[in-house]
């Protein structure tokens, strides 16, 4: 399978061009792209340090967040109802190649 | 201690420093120990823009793993034998990390600035970064060398207890601490025969109140774990294999596998030979610098000041060796580090989260948020009216909030953090004024006084 492409905005507002590889998590293609993605419980739906905004037209596509991820983004900073979501929770998909990511602030 | 402030370099032209600090030394920061820690600092220091060289040093062999699954996932029957990794093999390339794996480091030679290792080569450092973590505390009484009495810290310690906890098995588990509950969550649901055998008298007494130990136990019990309390093992007896284990006051428990889950004792020989100074732990000031000021240290082995509340401290989780490591590659950088993170913790037992913010201590208010049959509720423990630790117990939304209050220090309203519908960041004193029911016929005059 060939990796998928991916527009970042980091909370700086600058844009990264990255590769999404279909052995990674969202999270990890953010993370081990340098992005500052801490990740702190490894990617078990923790720490919500890997909360992203994606758009709308992308998070349609994916299914229902589980009850602890919802949890943690619900009380999160700048939570959106349709559009958080924890990237470590993300696996691969073709569906999401080309999307753009906002990473959302930290609190 | 050291004074902080010792190795504070001397001003210098930002981008001048810049340069000479990206640029790199010849020799690399060598890091001891691919841990949790370790491998951050290694990935936190490319990440922070670090031209120079890395080499990461690890006495096991294989790509770095994350632990926390050992006593969870990888238990659990069918899953892989395999804890996941931390950074797959293509990172380190692509990042020039060097990796040596399967040779310890013997000792430090701090004049030279070089480590030995065990197949006797050497290697010369720019910085050194001690990132040995922790190991399990080893039970001492007689028979505790038996095959069949078993610790848990490592990948091999976890495939040897996933062989050991067949259906049927008895399995008695010393300590009833995390990773003793983990891994009676994982036995009883193999079908073992579980006895946890408990020196004081609640489970997980160290980091939890009586009513989230009772939660737990009661859960426990519901999965057919048994709990002995104010159990002090002293012999475990068998003739080839651990067979009984017996406690002071003469009981004999019937066993096939023994689980020592007893604590951590930090692996800071390495340091403390070196001379520098440790504690219980290897001393480090806010930046993971020990007394040395070219040797860092880093994650479970490190004793420091809490920035929250100057106790000292040594942490044993993720969240610490991850935060840390981060501060030691922004020293090693010259950059600024992020601002201090409240601890936290997290653990499942039999599919239930308890999840913890800051640290609790024993003589701290407790206060029960919600109805604990209810299978979720949370506990505020307050430390001269503020926050210190919240536990979250099957559900996470009291989590975020908790860790926003320990920070910001609010004075809370006991009765109001008390209810589950009053959200916990309004639970604040501030917040019980907004609360309260509006006065009728205010006086704006006296409302402000
Ligand atoms: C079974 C288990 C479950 C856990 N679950 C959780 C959890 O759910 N949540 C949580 O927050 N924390 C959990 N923890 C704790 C967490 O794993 C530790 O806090 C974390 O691993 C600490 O990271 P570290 O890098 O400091 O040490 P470690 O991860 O222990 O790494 C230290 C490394 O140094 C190496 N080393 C030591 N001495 C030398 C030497 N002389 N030369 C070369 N290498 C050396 C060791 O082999 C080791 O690989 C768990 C721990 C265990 C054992
Ligand atoms: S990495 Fe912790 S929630 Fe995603």
């Amino acid at each position: 399978m060939s990796n998928n492409k991916l527009t970042v905005i980091d909370r700086e507002g600058s844009t990264h061009r990255l590769e999404w590889e279909p052995d990674q998590t969202l999270m990890e293609a953010l993370r081990d792209n340098d992005l500052p993605v801490l990740a702190s419980c490894g990617g078990t739906a923790s720490c919500a340090t890997c909360h992203v905004f994606l758009e709308r037209e992308a998070f349609d596509t994916l299914g229902e967040r589980s009850e602890d991820e919802l949890e943690l983004l619900v009380e999160a900073e700048g939570y959106q109802a349709c559009g958080s979501r924890l990237s470590c929770q993300l696996d691969f998909s073709r569906e999401l190649n080309g999307i753009t990511v906002t990473l959302a602030p930290e609190d | 201690m050291h004074d902080p402030e010792a190795n504070t370099r001397k001003p210098m032209n930002r981008e001048a420093m810049k340069h000479e600090l990206m640029a790199g030394p010849a020799a690399p920061v060598v890091i001891v120990g691919a841990g949790h820690s370790g491998v951050a600092v290694a990935a936190g220091l490319r990440a922070r823009g670090w031209e120079g060289g890395i080499l990461l040093l690890e006495a096991e062999k294989g790509t770095p793993y994350e632990r926390p699954p050992l006593s969870k996932e990888l238990l659990k029957d069918g899953a892989p034998d395999e804890s996941a990794v931390l950074r797959k093999e293509k990172f380190y390339q692509d990042k020039r990390i060097d990796r040596v794996a399967g040779i310890a480091v013997d000792s430090v030679d701090r004049a030279g600035r070089t480590v030995l290792l065990s197949d006797g080569s050497r290697r010369d450092y720019h910085r050194l970064v001690i990132a040995t973590g922790s190991r399990a505390r080893a039970l001492t009484v007689p028979g505790a060398a038996l095959p069949g009495v078993q610790a848990l810290r490592t990948r091999d310690d976890a495939l040897e207890l996933k062989r050991l906890l067949v259906a049927g098995a008895r399995v008695a588990i010393i300590g009833a601490g995390y990773i003793g509950l983990e891994v009676a969550a994982a036995a009883a649901a193999k079908g073992c025969e579980v006895t946890v055998l408990e020196f004081q008298d609640r489970v997980m007494s160290r980091v939890t109140s009586a009513p989230v130990s009772h939660h737990f136990e009661q859960l426990h019990q519901r999965h057919g774990v048994r709990f002995v309390f104010s159990a002090a093992v002293t012999d475990i007896e068998g003739d080839h294999r651990a067979e009984r284990v017996v406690t002071a006051d003469g009981h004999v428990f019937q066993a096939d596998v023994v689980l020592a889950g007893i604590g951590v004792v930090p692996n800071q020989e390495l340091a403390a030979e070196a001379g520098l100074e440790c504690r219980d732990g290897i001393l480090v000031d806010g930046h993971g610098v020990t007394s040395d000021p070219a040797i860092y240290a880093t994650g479970d082995v490190t004793r420091f000041t809490s920035p929250i509340d100057g106790a000292s401290q040594r942490l044993e989780c993720i969240q610490n060796a991850q935060a840390q490591a981060d501060r030691v590659a922004a020293h090693i950088t010259g950059q600024p580090a992020a601002v201090p993170e409240i601890p936290w913790f997290w653990t499942v037992q039999h599919g239930v989260r308890l999840q913890t913010a800051g640290v609790r201590r024993p003589d701290d208010d407790v206060i029960v948020r919600g109805n604990p049959a209810g299978g979720s509720f949370s506990v505020v423990y307050l430390r001269d009216g503020r926050v210190a630790a919240v536990d979250t117990i099957g559900g996470l939304a009291d989590f975020r909030p908790a860790r926003k209050l320990i920070a910001r220090g609010d004075r809370m309203d006991p009765a109001l953090a008390a209810d589950p519908r009053v959200p916990l960041t309004e639970a604040t004193l501030t917040g019980a004024v907004l609360n309260a029911p509006a006065p009728i016929h205010a006086d704006p005059a006296t409302a402000r006084s």
